[in-house]
């Protein structure tokens, strides 16, 4: 079987879960990790590019990362090479000709088994496959992204002042999340020290997202992010079912609320009842302890 | 300007999901069903144009069963001015719900159309870019604003660390990720207004598309695996607990 995985950067390397789909795809069968080179992502320079070469090579499954540009790439090149599609992939199984990968649907809420038509397209979920500290880094095929084929023009960038040299949200194997318990956005550093204590990326329910305390990209739950770490932790949050929808699935959950009856401590593997302005500055000190020792 | 919103019906995001006894569907019985949330974000958007320019009109269009005529009604009832109905087989392929929904576009002749970045019940995030290559048109993804700029329009599309700015000149495509403000309720006199409004419908098969496409499909589905019942901490002293919490999680669950 052939396999094109589409790589991403962040920051010069590759993203992560580039190197978790180049182990997979090795491990299927005959890959090609190719990487579009252009100055920021645009949709038809890309998928021009790609398809071309996808009709050039024929490769059975095109993979991408299930990033923000990974799943707006990929959705775009299947409706170009009419191939079958599937998002967020979380587990893949190939079995002769027939694709079976798992993926979530409603939200979350529900795991589905589909089965989808080779040659197809997926986007596979960062963290879903588990990656050998060991791999080593793949060879990278460059591919020129097609300017010729943009109808787009970029204007400019505009940062948000907030987001630090942290690790992304998606990618996180720990994350730190905050809710309307933290009062205001003055209390932030709380979540950000612990954060930074687990080495872990920070996160937001929506309620604090919507307020304005915290950027969009932040947010965690049904509108937000979808994440998979093996620690979330949740400070002053009540758990409402949209925000469960986007974080049930991370492997241990540390809840931390005042109210003993709060929804969230129905899915946390560890819950304190406490109150986050004395419970936090205090488990941070603990962490660094922990880790240090 | 004209914006045309293709929106979807799917179980309100309160609705606790359950598989039905065929294993890969999920109960419908009881299921409140609501606009998607996405969809409503780009609602609320397209209104918040027409709010500063009374020209602007907003349609909504929908691919899906008779029932789907309610989430027209609602996005007519928060302030849209058209809605029109397209019965079909929740079973349609993906690529051929956006060779259908391009046939609307073509005949609406809309200056923008916004999608919502993904559905909440495929959770595909595939019909926007698809309606986009159907139609041979740019898109932007995810964005949160809309600035219009003479012929073209700028939009804002959120990513790691802040915003790209992309001038697209109309018609464009963009999917919708969030609105400045929340999506409006709908009010009364709207109410009054969409109960009066008509909603065209037409069948899927007279649009003539072609349907030959991809299929998915669905072999079985599941709850995500339940959680056990957790460790609760409380009564203690803080830093006795955190002491205790963080030796837990580095000795048991090994995440430290
Ligand atoms: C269509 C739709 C989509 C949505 N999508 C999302 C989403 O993606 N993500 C999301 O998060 N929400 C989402 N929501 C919103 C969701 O329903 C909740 O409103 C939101 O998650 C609540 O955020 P919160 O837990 O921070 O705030 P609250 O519900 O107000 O909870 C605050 C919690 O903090 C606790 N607390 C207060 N003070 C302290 C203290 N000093 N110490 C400890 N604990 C304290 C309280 O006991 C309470 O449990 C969505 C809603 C809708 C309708
Ligand atoms: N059947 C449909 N009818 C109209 N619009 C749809 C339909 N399905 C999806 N859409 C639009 O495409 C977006 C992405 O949907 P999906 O690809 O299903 O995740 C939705 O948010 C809607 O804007």
């Amino acid at each position: 079987m052939k396999i094109l995985v589409v790589a991403e950067r962040r920051d010069g390397g590759l993203r992560r879960v580039s190197l978790e789909l180049a182990a997979k795809a090795k491990a299927l069968g005959e890959a090609t990790i190719l990487e579009i080179a252009g100055d920021r992502y645009s949709p038809l320079p890309f998928v021009s590019a790609l398809a071309k070469k996808v009709e050039a090579e024929k490769p059975d499954l095109v993979m991408l990362g299930a990033t923000l540009n990974g799943r707006d790439l990929g959705a775009r090149l299947a409706a170009r090479l009419g191939r079958a599609y599937a998002a967020d992939v979380t587990a893949l199984a190939v079995s002769g000709n027939t694709l079976e990968v798992g993926r979530p649907m409603y939200a979350g809420k529900v795991r589905a088994k589909v089965r989808v038509q080779m040659p197809a397209v997926i986007t596979v979920r960062p963290g879903a496959i588990p990656l050998a500290e060991s791999a080593a880094s793949p060879d990278v095929v460059k591919l020129e992204a097609d300017t010729s084929a943009e109808k787009l023009e970029f204007v400019k960038f505009a940062p948000v002042a907030s987001s630090g040299k942290r690790v992304s949200l998606a990618e996180a194997r720990v994350i730190v999340s905050g809710g309307r318990g933290l009062k205001g956005p003055e209390n932030w550093h709380l979540v950000e020290d612990l954060a930074d204590a687990l080495g872990g990326a920070v996160g937001a329910s929506r309620a604090v997202t919507d307020a304005g305390w915290r950027p969009n990209e932040e947010q965690v739950g049904q509108t937000g992010k979808t994440v998979t770490p093996d620690l979330y932790v949740a400070l002053g949050i009540s758990g409402a079912i949209q925000h469960l929808a986007g974080m049930t699935s991370s492997k241990v959950i540390v809840a931390v609320n005042k109210d003993p009856d709060a929804d969230i401590f129905k899915v946390a593997d560890y819950g304190v009842v406490a109150d986050v302005f004395e419970f936090v500055p205090a488990f941070t000190e603990a962490v660094r302890k922990a880790r240090s020792s | 300007m004209k914006i045309l919103i293709p929106l979807k019906q799917v179980p309100d995001s309160t609705v606790r999901v359950s598989v039905a006894a065929d294993g890969k569907s999920i109960k419908t019985e009881g299921v409140t069903w609501s606009i998607s949330p996405y969809d409503e974000y780009a609602i609320e958007m397209a209104l918040e144009r027409k709010d500063a320019d009374a020209s602007t009109v907003v349609a909504v269009v929908t691919v899906g069963p008779a029932r789907s005529r309610d989430a027209l009604r609602q996005a007519l009832a928060m302030g849209c001015d058209e809605a029109s109905l397209v019965v079909a087989e929740e079973t349609a392929a993906p690529l051929a719900v956006a060779r259908a929904l391009a046939k609307v576009v073509e005949e609406a002749k809309p200056d923008l159309v916004l999608c919502g970045k993904q559905a909440s019940d495929d959770d595909q995030g595939f019909i926007g870019p698809a309606l986009a290559e159907v139609l041979g048109w740019a898109h932007v993804a995810t964005i949160t604003k809309i600035v219009p700029a003479d012929g073209a329009a700028e939009l804002w599309r959120e990513v790691e660390g802040g915003h790209e700015v992309w001038k697209a000149k109309l018609p464009a495509l963009a999917t919708v990720h969030k609105s400045e403000k929340e999506p409006r309720y709908p009010s009364l006199p709207g109410i009054m207004k969409a109960k009066k409004k008509e909603i065209p419908e037409r069948a899927f098969a007279s649009l003539n598309v072609d349907s030959s496409a991809p299929a998915l499909e669905i072999v079985a589905m599941e709850p995500p695996p339940a959680r056990g019942a957790g460790k609760i901490l409380k009564d203690g002293d803080a830093k006795q607990t955190a002491q205790q919490l963080a030796t837990l999680l580095r000795d048991e669950a090994k995440v430290l």
